[in-house]
């Protein structure tokens, strides 16, 4: 638990030591024995008898009225068993609702149909299922559905969007949320500021683009439970899929499968609802797995963002005032737009002190592809905003960009623009002096038309849902007979090593070797329910969870112990497999469980962990708590630019974060090192091109993600405070990282030319052109 | 994907036959890196597939001041080969660059020149080699030059019942090569491409220039402004801006989704200089 | 039609449509799951196998044009159950994460320091610039790379 050990304000340097065996220590991950054995049974690869092949009919248009769909040839194709439209949907509403979700906050409760009805809001937009005996007959089947389309006017843009007149992509008209913060008078603060500085930026959607496209098989099993075996974020999802099929939700179970990369795009309901709908209706297993290209046409990307930010500052670089809009697309639905432009809102002003704020943070209704979840999750795009920021009043003021941020960075006590106070240490001082004294001498350029330059970023994440929807989590420990540790927990692993921490804290608490511990995750009918694999929380949340149940389980086996070996529990301790007393003696781990069952002492626990709650927060008027913590961190890049083509080469990245405690510090590093690349990704070469609505980059060859020849050995630097609200003083490092390098490439590369680029992707076209290299179109 | 007849003819005649037979209704398979991607995604529904991997048609020589090519010949043999590193360097660079390690495992220089990707290297390194394509038709055969063979994107002079079988390059051994490109991502296509070669004569005039450019119009250009500049003249840098000019005036490309004319333009610039510069260093050392 | 494909040192007789992708045959019909797919055009590496001991996309090659040669995935890489060195230096390193890609890159790994023993960090850079990975930014899979290189010089 938070600061309980006497780290608490230790800084830095090596990782932990004792009294931790296994907690601070790189271990072998269980699930990595698999993977490079390719013992890992993902979602696709899952095979059973009779089993049908699913595929999605999807509108080719981003704005048109169903006029009629006629399904009768596609029905009889050769293997096919059953075309699926809107009417045969029992009930043909998802709700994006956030689970657990205690007060009904408006727009975070969003709706669309499962099949399309009369109405077609974005290119992709499902219409119809089909299962057949091959997927090749299910795709030639696919293209026999004859849709009458009446095409209608779109809009593709959301400011577009919000003018009168445009297009109504909803009834309710297409502005979907509206969040402002009005904190200390912003007009007073700009009058006495030395410098205003005003910018904007743009960013682009971008697509999770994990290896693994969205997958999954679903069959009834002998009880008549619909089991669905997918690749997803949220097995909570089995809740939805009973909704639409209209039976009672302890009819449908979901298996998490260990996913090939999540990154929020299997954070909404995906396939799930689509195997549900079709093993019901056939009574016969059915797999589906997306092509990449469909995943790309179909999948929501994260929000694209227009930021206008102007900037007061004093001569010392103190800010005293930031005046922050923010307009957003949420394209055809809502999904968790709301509620990713709430994360901007809180986060807006970036890791630093404010007196006086105004934030508006609107999303619109566009009929482009939809928007939701995605790593940094709207806490993400506004790095590239403050961050740009912080350098151009430097600038402004003959500051170096180090001592502004210095200046101006948060500490224990201070509050956001909305209002939260900060309870927890934060480390930005050390972050950027680490960061930027990793970048060690500069590179020298290689030829006379290169400029090499530096720049940092630092950025606040929140690790954790908001404090009003009530999270919890739970998690089950629990010794067989011969000794061997088992964990259930409902957490789903995204690869980032959710379960083999759960094992790492387990054993450590038990005193049993990590190879003696067996997990099992992720099954919503047998394993206690842990919420979404989201929002940097599993740690926190899930590890707390274990950590609760294997203390409390420790404490039964102690007490029982105390009796059989009559002494003081509270001289005993479980170490090395076995419960030692401090006067030598001990008892072997197998008898205690022998006497433990004799004595009818149970030899598990469930445990269940609740995050410090509270009350929905005004957040105009009102101030209190809206995270439960946050991670903060900073990049420092060196970029080289070759001015005549205005490529972009990132020579160093340094990542620094506090992460509170390492529970393994080589999955933290990797962490580090896979968010920076996906940052780097999103700040050089990754954008989903849109042309009124249509996607033009549905491959892997136009939408570029890094290969290893793109990016540099990005260097991680882990600094733990020791002051996380997860097991051991953890916090969450899921998102943080993937946020900051945009912004330090981008001021790097002002650093070097003395050109500012405002909108991402950083493109050698878009350099070329503010080095003045390119004029016209 | 859709299903077609799978068809592997052991002669070259066998292959024409079936061609001849089939004609539009048949792709030809050698390498896969381009049909079978179309294959997946649909976007191509061939009867027949017609595999050529058996046909002898793979094999480097060089006899008689040409270098000859199998239309087979993999990118990886290209790339590793040890006499192409002495007897055509500038072919060996433009094979490395192609795509990834997997991609020339299998892909074949016939392969690219018949997809005629328009921002592709090898169709770009034949047209400024001068290369000579022999393409086989149940007539006979005939001979083309790369220049004439390429008509436009994704499109060849090649007819539905033809094979390209080989290649033969005039040797260019003493001239100085190579090859400058963008591209978006390491080991991309191209979003422009320049191939330069250049032979210094022994009063130090340059007396044989060639540039090439990709990505930038239908098909791979010579660009004879800039080579009429460098004939004749000492190889300055003031030359070779020149001609460096004269190429980025001479061409006209489209702006598309990712790229905008007028940048594409400015690389043909700068990337026809690096090319044009490095190609007479190399050049001065082989003279 | 019959093929006779020969996978990691053991001959399998399968019957396979003629448009199945080598990709399709091994895990649809053969139940072999080593490979995977991750974009359908050979730009991932997630489906990548060994072709006589080069690496290939799984998902451009037709099954058909594949019989009687070599093909060598993941799986072949153990010896009598004992992890290839380059398989434990993923391990040792923290190399996989997610493992989608885990297979795909340990057979370009292997493939290419097996003909460049002792490669140093920037040829082996280069050497899986094909082998795209969402997980971990390529330095722990460098690591494991180089050390396995320098293992190979060694030995």
């Amino acid at each position: 638990m938070p600061g309980h050990d006497e780290r608490k304000g230790g800084l830095g340097g090596p990782l932990l030591g004792p009294p931790y065996r296994l907690v601070g220590r790189s271990v072998i991950r269980h699930d990595a024995r698999d993977k490079v054995v390719a013992a890992t049974a993902y979602a696709g690869d899952w095979a059973m008898p009779g089993m049908l092949h699913g595929v999605v009919v999807r509108s080719p248009y981003p704005s048109a009225r169903i006029r009629a769909v006629d399904t009768k040839r596609a029905a009889a194709m050769p293997g096919v068993a059953t075309v699926m439209t809107a009417s045969d949907v029992p009930h043909n509403t998802l709700w994006t609702d956030v689970p657990g979700q205690t007060t009904e906050v408006g727009p975070l409760r969003a709706r669309l149909h499962v099949l399309a009805e009369d109405r077609i809001r974005h290119q992709g937009e499902p219409i119809a299922l089909i299962a057949a005996e091959t997927e090749q007959q299910a795709r030639e089947a696919a293209e026999t559905v004859a849709v009458d389309y009446e095409a209608l006017a779109g809009v593709f843009d959301p400011a577009a969007a919000l003018e009168a007149g445009a297009p109504a992509v909803h009834d309710q008209g297409n502005l979907l949320a509206h969040w402002r913060v009005r904190r200390g008078d912003v007009a007073a603060g700009f009058a006495r500021a030395d410098v205003v500085v005003e910018g904007e930026y743009r960013t682009q959607h971008v697509d999770s683009a994990y290896l693994e496209p969205e997958s999954g098989v679903a069959w009834i099993d002998s009880d008549g439970v619909i089991t669905i075996r997918l690749s997803t974020q949220v097995i909570e999802h089995f809740r939805d899929v009973a909704e639409v099929l209209g039976v009672r939700q302890n009819r449908v179970r979901v298996i998490g499968t260990y996913l090939g990369g999540g990154f929020g795009g299997k954070e909404d309901v995906t396939v799930e609802v689509y195997l549900g709908l079709l093993a019901w209706r056939t009574k016969r297993p059915v797999r589906m797995v997306w092509t990449r290209q469909e995943s790309l046409l179909a999948r929501a990307k994260r929000h694209p963002y227009r930021m206008r930010y102007r900037t007061g500052a004093l001569r010392s670089g103190e800010i005293v005032g930031q005046e922050i809009e923010l307009l957003a697309d949420s394209g055809g639905y809502a999904y968790l737009s709301a509620l990713v432009l709430l994360y901007s809102t809180v986060t807006a002003a970036g890791p630093y002190r404010v007196p006086a704020a105004s934030v508006d943070a609107r999303v619109a209704y566009t009929n482009n592809p939809p928007t939701s979840a995605m790593r940094g999750f709207g806490a993400m795009q506004v790095v590239f905003g403050y961050e740009s920021q912080m350098d151009r009043v430097a600038r402004a003021l003959g500051l170096s960009p180090l001592e502004v941020r210095r200046v101006n960075a948060l500490r224990r006590g201070d509050a956001l623009p909305v209002g939260q106070v900060i309870e927890t240490h934060v480390a930005l001082p050390e972050l950027i002096e680490r960061a930027w004294g990793a970048l060690g001498e500069p590179t020298p350029p290689r030829a006379p038309h290169v400029k090499v330059g530096r720049g940092v970023a630092c950025n606040l994440q929140p690790y954790g849902r908001i404090v009003w929807l009530h999270d919890w989590s739970s998690a089950w420990v629990g010794f067989e007979m011969d000794g061997s540790l088992v964990v259930r927990c409902g957490v789903p692993d995204v690869g980032g090593g959710q379960a083999s921490s759960l094992c790492q804290i387990a054993a450590e608490i038990l005193g049993v070797p990590l190879e003696g511990v067996s997990v099992h995750i992720a099954d919503s009918a047998l394993t206690p329910l842990a919420g979404t694999t989201t929002a940097s929380r599993q740690l926190y949340m899930s590890g707390n969870a274990v950590l609760k149940a294997s203390r409390e389980l420790r404490e039964q086996l102690l007490a029982a112990a105390a009796r059989m070996l009559d002494a003081d529990p509270a001289a005993l301790e479980m170490a090395d497999g076995a419960v030692r007393a401090s006067d030598g003696r001990s008892l072997a781990l197998v008898e205690l469980l022998r006497g433990c069952a004799r004595m009818g002492v149970p030899r598990s626990h469930l445990g269940i962990y609740h995050a410090p709650a509270g009350e929905p927060v005004d957040l105009e008027k009102g101030s209190g708590k809206i995270f439960p913590d946050y991670t903060f961190g900073c990049h420092a890049a060196e970029v080289a630019v070759d001015t005549q083509t205005g490529r972009v080469t990132v020579l160093k990245l340094a990542a620094a974060h506090d992460v509170g405690r390492a529970i393994n510090p080589q999955s933290v590093e990797g962490q580090i090192q896979g968010g920076a690349v996906q940052g780097m990704g999103y700040a050089l070469m990754e954008e989903v091109v849109l042309e009124d609505g249509i996607n033009v980059t549905t491959s892997f060859a136009s939408y570029l993600i890094p290969s290893a020849g793109d990016v540099p050995d990005v260097e991680p630097i882990v600094v733990e405070s020791g002051e996380g609200l997860g097991p051991f003083g953890a916090r969450g490092i899921g998102e943080p990282p993937i946020a900051p390098p945009a912004a330090a490439i981008a001021n790097a590369i002002e650093d070097a030319t003395g050109a500012r680029v405002t909108q991402l992707p950083i493109t050698p076209e878009r350099v070329a052109r503010a080095l003045g290299l390119v004029e016209g179109g | 994907m859709p299903t077609f007849a799978y068809l592997a003819p052991a002669t070259t005649e066998e292959a024409l036959a079936v061609l001849a037979e089939h004609r539009d209704d048949a792709k030809v398979l050698a390498g896969g890196q381009s049909l079978v991607p179309l294959l997946n995604y649909r976007l191509a529904r061939p009867r027949v597939v017609v595999d050529i991997n058996g046909l002898p048609l793979d094999g480097l020589s060089v006899a008689m001041g040409t270098l000859r090519l199998g239309a087979l010949t993999r990118h990886a043999a290209l790339e590793e080969s040890l006499e192409l590193a002495r007897s055509c360097p500038v072919l060996r660079e433009a094979a490395a660059l192609i795509g990834n390690v997997r991609v020339r495992t299998l892909g074949t220089l016939g392969g690219s020149l018949t997809h005629a990707d328009p921002a592709a290297e090898l169709p770009m390194v034949m047209v400024a080699l001068d290369a000579q394509l022999t393409v086989a038709g149940r007539d006979g055969r005939r001979t083309i030059a790369a220049r004439d063979f390429f008509t436009g994107p994704l499109s060849t002079v090649l007819a539905a019942d033809e094979l390209l079988i080989g290649i033969e390059i005039p040797m260019t051994r003493d001239m100085g090569g190579a090859i400058e490109e963008v591209s978006r991502r390491a080991g991309d296509f191209a979003v422009v491409a320049t191939t330069a070669l250049v032979r210094v004569d022994r009063r130090g005039r340059i007396d044989d220039a060639r540039l090439a450019v990709a990505g930038v119009g239908p098909t791979p250009l010579r660009v004879a402004a800039a080579e009429e500049a460098l004939v004749g003249s000492e190889p300055t840098a003031e030359r070779i801006a020149r001609a460096a000019d004269a190429a980025r005036a001479s061409v006209t490309p489209d702006s598309d989704a990712f790229v905008s004319a007028a940048y594409r333009r400015l690389l043909v610039g700068v990337l026809a200089r690096r090319a044009l510069t490095r190609a007479v260093t190399r050049a001065l050392e082989v003279s | 039609m019959r093929l006779s494909l020969h996978i990691n040192g053991r001959p399998r007789e399968v019957d396979v449509e003629p448009s199945q992708t080598l990709l399709d045959a091994l895990r649809e019909t053969l139940g072999i799951f080593d490979v995977k797919e991750g974009c359908g055009e050979g730009v991932c590496g997630a489906c990548t196998v060994l072709l006589d001991g080069r690496p290939v996309s799984s998902c451009l090659l037709l099954a058909a044009t594949t019989a009687h040669r070599a093909i060598t995935t993941v799986r072949g890489l153990e010896d009598d159950g004992e992890l290839h060195p380059l398989q434990q230096a993923f391990l040792r390193h923290g190399a996989v994460q997610c493992g989608f890609c885990t297979p795909g890159m340990l057979l370009t790994g292997v493939a290419y320091v097996q003909g460049h023993p002792g490669a140093d960090r920037e040829a082996l850079r280069h050497a899986i610039e094909g082998n795209l990975c969402r997980c971990t930014g390529y330095a722990k899979i460098l690591d494991a790379l180089e050390d396995y290189a320098r293992e190979t010089k060694r030995g």
